[in-house]
């Protein structure tokens, strides 16, 4: 698998380092990593670069995971992009919405490298497939 | 008579899901074995309080306590790199840790799960001091010890619907 970028996205500084670690221990090659603190900074970062993978908490201050969703919709920003949500509200109804609102893929915190993995690596699978394309 | 017994059940059910949850937070982001044990001697003057609150279907608090030592130690096992004192990065990863707790704790019980939101962690630190809730519907203290070190988590519950 060729080299990724990846923004994550937290308002935790400890667990955007949890992420990034879970990311290379699950083998991931990253050529980049952005951070934000929130969905506000989030934004602002994909207006300036490109990314292949999107990594967000839920809960933050100023704007949530959830409106990230929308707004990226909204603006078509990284229309293509694989968007991970990691979490620790893990129930059925907030995995639905998460899904209704575009994310790919759901993490619950506390979590593994190896459920990452298995998480993010099929997604990455279908960005492989569109850069051959 | 039968409430009261139904009561304790539910506490007793909720005090065991608190143990799983720590124990799971330890073990899968921390690779650490965490015991709950029946008394948690906190001798070190400066204290950390994580709090995270709980909004919904269950109001209330749950409260991550320790000393400084406790917290460094939590904090560097969880980032993986040597903290030289109580700083940003050590009071993020425990209000992180008290966040996951509370969190896995809340997925444990169906009700609660999707009719209970957490609000973002709260830290706290200092000497001596108390934190202050109304008169709870019932509050669940328990202790844990990893690597022969101790910490508190309580769980407030303000009103229950």
């Amino acid at each position: 698998m060729s080299d990724i970028s990846a923004l994550i996205v937290d308002d935790s500084s400890v667990m955007r380092k949890i992420v990034e670690r879970a990311l290379r221990q699950a083998g991931l090659s990253l050529s980049e990593v952005f951070e934000a603190a929130n969905g506000v900074e989030a934004l602002e970062v994909l207006r300036r670069k490109r990314v292949d993978l999107i990594l967000s908490d839920i809960n933050m201050p100023n704007m949530d995971g959830f409106e990230l969703l929308h707004q990226l919709r909204e603006q078509n920003l990284a229309p293509n992009v694989p968007v991970v949500l990691i979490t620790t509200e893990s129930s059925e109804d907030h995995v639905r919405n998460a899904i209704a609102a575009g994310a790919q893929g759901y993490i619950r915190k506390p979590f593994t490298a190896e459920q990452v993995k298995d998480r993010v690596l099929p997604l990455l699978g279908a960005i492989e497939v569109e850069r051959r394309e | 008579m039968a409430s009261a017994s139904r009561d304790i059940d539910r506490v007793s059910a909720y005090s065991q899901s608190l143990d799983e949850a720590v124990e799971e937070v330890f073990s899968l982001m921390m690779g650490l074995h965490c015991i709950p044990v029946s008394e948690c001697p906190i001798e070190e003057r400066e204290t950390i309080s994580a709090v995270i609150g709980l909004a919904g279907a269950m109001s209330g608090t749950c409260v991550l306590r320790s000393g400084e030592q406790v917290a460094l130690c939590m904090a560097e096992n969880l980032i993986g790199i040597e903290m030289p004192g109580l700083s940003d990065t050590v009071k993020d990863a425990v209000g992180e840790i008290c966040n996951m707790v509370t969190g896995a704790w809340k997925s444990k019980q169906l009700p609660l799960a999707s009719g209970c939101m957490l609000s973002t962690p709260t830290v706290v630190t200092g000497t001596h001091y108390h934190l202050h809730t109304q008169k709870p519907e019932f509050r669940i203290e328990r202790y844990y010890r990893f690597d022969a070190r101790s910490f508190g988590v309580a769980l407030v519950c303000e009103s229950m619907q």
